[in-house]
């Protein structure tokens, strides 16, 4: 950020939750001397987290000189944000007009109870997040899920154990 | 100039007014929420929407939009009329009408639009928000149901007090006013938030239900804490100062306060106020009536007058009105005949009394607050101002952001201004400032940067002499900064077109004062950067009339003693009467110790005070003395203006004025007695020559602000260089933020903020200690030994610790002996 104290150093507080700061002080490296860096180094830190964890808010706002509350701000502001940890495989049901009318809230509804999760939740082992969305853009296929960027066309409820099994034996990293 | 029109008026504007501003200026008033003078426009709530001609049927913002030649503006056409209606009806829609038990009532912006705009209905329904009210904190309540998100308390935070509190957080119809995490507030509680709320949004806990607006009775006066001389509206109501009520037209800082002047009132109807006078009997202070507590000193004096005046002296605040002060100086120095006279310990002022005195001619800043913000570049020694004079650090804040003044400082440590945009703070050893601005003007002489008018001035030869040794490269090291560095300043310094130095002082921060303000009075004669606009050296007194206490000498002048001399007289038996007013020196002056004995052996020892200190508990006789809300006077602010502080209530229990007391004393003991304020402050405006021409009821509602005559030379300054022994911590001591001498411990903002003493080090240094915040630490020095909390943090450097001043329990005075470095060791 053009305006950071000409003094800003490198920052290396106690974390509150526990984790690893060396990715998102590699972050900050890469992005220090660029004007509105801000949105950057928050997508960056969580491409490396999955989310954007507390100690990092800190460290962003002491490295950037940002004040904490503004990030906070923006990381609530925009959807793409996360706050808390994410499902390493995260399933989007659409729940648009066409999915609608062809059976989608069954399809929800049926994920629900298979993963005992609800909308914008993640299972305890951090292994799925479930989201409904608005539109997936493939009305063709409705109802439509992804899993992360695999697609599932004319989804019924039998499909949602087959998915959900499948993704039970792949590799959590 | 632009020329435009508005409802028919004829109105002739600089061209980067907006239609708002234009409007004001022509008595024109179009209703606003979410605009303050001080922020920078937003253009939120829609509520100043104005039909503009040109711009046929847009209704469009005045806040925000810039004057055009010819603009013909409409501003209560029956469609904005409508349109304004709408925006409270749906503001109204969210907003709780909680009215009756809100504190903002009478004060509040949408209640009295609702009313002036008759919104007696509403066409909308939906449901109210449903957000917790944050009780977390004893200063600020947080209920954003009440909010009208004009977004004003996170640009003020942001804008002005830079701490950036608040944010809007979430989006759409989620969108509030949150903070970090959404969590309770955490900050510097100015209250700088709940100034601005245009609802109760915010309100100040301490005032919650004490009193509807209306029924309070506001007085304006001048705050009691620091230098900086923030003028202040007192609200009161049955003799109790309930609050302090916010007024954006008072004082060059626009109303703004920090959170001793805004939060800190309750010292004044404090429970723990003296209420009647006490006498020592069989060792034991018991109530007396004032005859008897006034008899007894005056009894004492006049005998002391004719045995040997000078085993007399006094000891005074600053915190007094001048016309108390000069009244003590008269009282001591013709009533009695003595001239062992001091305040602040001697040296806390000495910067002022000897530094510039000698330097200028006179005891007073060649600068004063408006240069702050039209200056270039600001060299800021010792703190970064801001722990010290708040809202003198607000002035700064807005300098650097709005005005793009260039922001050095140079201290033993950061502080928050440090993280202003541009700003470089220069971290050096401590106590090698002379030595420091000593190398910066050797550069500026050797590199021929210094101004033609310097050579011609008194005393330069000796002075370019003494800086034979002073090159860079030869203090760098023991100024702990390097050669470039010290190079660079000095060349930014002598290259700005204009450049102010601020320098801080008090009795935190001892030695080298005077020598200090030399060197930077020299540097700023060295370069012709004195006596011209955004130019000189602020030297900002640390109490609210220490400027007034140098202006009026209340110090030795004829041979007497100086602080350290009568508590020393005291100690050796040759002063045998001490006469103490508003002091407290066992907490506050140096060597906790060495001062208890002397108050201990002092034969007789009188005692004026607010509160039962730590001095007055030791005292013969305790008078009981009037808070700054009891009284009429005069104050003089850091930036040399002579301000009126006001009566607000009446004296608390049998509580009498310092003017009463120093009155009726003087006059028993053949001197004249003085009918009123007026006659006093006339006698001063004769005798002290900056304040000739003013009068007491002459005086402007914003201060008058004395000018002064230069009549500069050239000191040299000189000081022992300091070396530290390995093992052994430089210990140095200040203000902690929005504390304030000892005065703040019985104001409640001060002590939520701060409530007790602790010593701040280097996350490094903590990590060799093995300690956490808020462990305690056993602090050692040659004197003696405390034992503190830890704070650990990012702005100390290794080996140097901080600790505040202001704490009775566990006093830091037990340990520091009055020199401007304590060398410590410190142990878990």
């Amino acid at each position: 950020m053009s305006n950071a104290p000409a003094e800003a150093t490198h920052v290396e507080e106690t974390p509150v939750e526990e984790i690893d700061l060396g990715p998102a002080n590699h972050v900050i490296d890469k992005y220090l001397t660029l004007p509105g860096n801000l949105m950057p180094v928050l997508q960056g830190i969580q491409d490396e987290y999955g989310y954007v964890p507390k100690p990092t808010i800190d460290l962003v706002a002491e490295r950037l000189n940002v004040y904490p509350s503004q990030i906070f701000g923006v990381l609530t502001f925009y959807a793409q944000f996360h706050l808390k940890p994410r499902g390493r495989y995260i399933i989007r049901v659409c729940v648009g007009t066409a999915c609608h009318v062809q059976g989608a809230p069954r399809i929800v509804e049926t994920f629900f109870d298979k993963l005992g999760i609800g909308h914008a939740e993640t299972t305890s082992d951090l292994r799925y997040t479930f989201e409904k969305v608005a539109c997936l853009g493939a009305c063709g296929m409705a109802p439509l899920a992804m899993v992360n960027d695999d697609t599932f066309g004319k989804m019924t409820v039998q499909k949602v154990a087959e998915i959900i099994a499948e993704y039970n034996q792949r590799p959590m990293k | 100039m632009v020329n435009l029109t508005i409802d028919g008026k004829q109105v002739t504007v600089p061209k980067d007014a907006t239609i708002y501003d234009a409007a004001k200026s022509a008595g024109i008033k179009i209703p606003i929420l979410c605009h303050d003078k001080k922020l920078h426009p937003f253009g939120g709530c829609r509520m100043c929407l104005v039909e503009v001609e040109q711009m046929k049927g847009r209704q469009i913002p005045a806040c925000t939009t810039p004057v055009t030649e010819g603009m013909i503006v409409s501003t209560m056409t029956p469609e904005i009329i409508q349109a304004r209606k709408l925006v409270l009806e749906l503001l109204l829609l969210k907003h709780p009408i909680d009215c009756p038990v809100c504190d903002a009532a009478g004060d509040c912006d949408l209640q009295n639009l609702t009313y002036e705009y008759q919104v007696n209905s509403n066409r909308f329904q939906d449901e109210k928000f449903q957000h917790q009210i944050d009780y977390q904190n004893p200063l600020i309540e947080r209920d954003m149901n009440r909010c009208v998100h004009c977004g004003k308390c996170a640009r003020i935070c942001d804008e002005i007090v830079s701490f950036g509190a608040y944010s809007f957080i979430n989006r759409g119809l989620e969108a509030k006013i949150g903070t970090e995490f959404d969590g309770p507030l955490n900050c510097e509680f100015c209250g700088s938030c709940v100034s601005v709320c245009p609802v109760g949004a915010l309100v100040s806990r301490p005032f919650k239900f004490k009193a509807r607006w209306w029924s309070l009775n506001k007085v304006k006066t001048v705050c009691s804490y620091c230098g900086t001389g923030c003028q202040l509206t007192l609200g009161v109501k049955d003799n109790k100062v309930l609050t302090t009520v916010y007024d954006e037209n008072q004082g060059f800082h626009n109303g703004q306060l920090c959170t001793r002047g805004r939060f800190g009132y309750q010292f004044v109807n404090s429970d723990k106020r003296l209420k009647t006078p006490l006498v020592k009997k069989n060792g034991k202070l018991e109530e007396a009536s004032w005859d008897e507590a006034l008899g007894l000193v005056r009894q004492r004096l006049a005998d002391a007058k004719n045995v040997g005046a000078s085993s007399v002296a006094g000891l005074v605040t600053p915190r007094l009105t001048n016309e108390e002060l000069y009244l003590f100086k008269q009282l001591f120095n013709k009533g009695i005949g003595s001239d062992n006279i001091d305040h602040s310990a001697g040296y806390a002022h000495d910067a002022l009394t000897a530094g510039a005195d000698e330097s200028l001619g006179y005891p007073a800043s060649p600068a004063s607050i408006s240069d702050i913000q039209t200056t270039n570049l600001l060299l800021v020694v010792k703190t970064d101002a801001y722990e010290t004079h708040p809202v003198l650090g607000f002035e700064i804040n807005l300098g650097v952001k709005r005005k793009g003044v260039n922001l050095r400082i140079v201290s033993d440590k950061k502080g928050k201004l440090s993280k202003l945009p541009n700003a470089v703070t220069y971290v050096h050893k401590p106590a090698s400032e002379v030595l420091l601005f000593n190398a910066l003007a050797k550069v500026i002489v050797d590199e021929g940067l210094a101004d033609s008018s310097a050579s011609s001035l008194p005393g330069y030869d000796d002075f370019v002499k003494n800086l034979g040794a002073c090159a860079p490269t030869a203090v760098a090291a023991q100024c702990g900064m390097s050669a470039d560095d010290i190079t660079a300043l000095a060349r930014d310094y002598a290259n700005a077109e204009k450049a102010l130095i601020m320098l801080p002082i008090g009795l935190a921060y001892p030695g080298h004062g005077k020598a200090l303000a030399q060197a930077t009075i020299n540097l700023a004669l060295l370069t012709g950067k004195i006596g011209k606009e955004g130019c000189g050296v602020l030297i900002m007194g640390e109490k609210n009339n220490s400027q007034g206490a140098a202006d009026l000498k209340v110090h030795p002048v004829a041979g007497g003693l100086d602080a350290m001399g009568i508590l020393g007289g005291c100690a050796s038996g040759t002063i045998k009467t001490l006469y103490v007013v508003g002091e407290n020196p066992v907490i506050s002056y140096p060597n906790r110790k060495k001062v208890e004995a002397a108050l201990d052996a002092v034969e007789f020892l009188v005692v004026q005070d607010l509160f039962m200190t730590e001095t007055a508990s030791k005292a013969d006789v305790v008078l009981p003395a009037c808070s700054f809300a009891e009284k009429n006077g005069t104050f003089t602010s850091a930036g040399k203006a002579v301000q009126r502080v006001r009566k607000a209530i009446d004296p608390i229990g049998m509580a009498r004025s310092d003017f009463e007391i120093f009155n009726s004393l003087y006059s028993t003991l053949g001197g004249d007695s003085f009918k009123g304020l007026s006659e006093v402050f006339a006698e001063i405006a004769s005798v002290v020559p900056s304040y000739s021409g003013f009068s007491f009821d002459g005086l402007d509602e914003n201060g008058s602000v004395y000018s002064v005559a230069n009549k500069p030379r050239f000191i040299p300054s000189v000081v022992d260089g300091q070396e530290s022994t390995t093992g052994v911590m430089a210990l140095v001591t200040g203000s902690a933020l929005n504390h304030c001498g000892t005065l703040s411990l019985y104001g409640e903002g001060p002590m939520y903020v701060c409530p007790e003493g602790y010593v701040e080090l280097n996350s490094g240094d903590a990590k060799k200690l093995g300690v956490e915040d808020d462990q305690p630490l056993t602090v050692k020095s040659s004197v003696g030994e405390v034992k503190l909390k830890a704070k650990v943090s990012m702005r100390m450097p290794e080996g140097v610790v901080f600790a505040p001043y202001h704490f009775s329990d566990m006093s830091i005075n037990g340990i520091t002996n009055g020199a401007p470095v304590t060398w410590v060791t410190i142990s878990k």
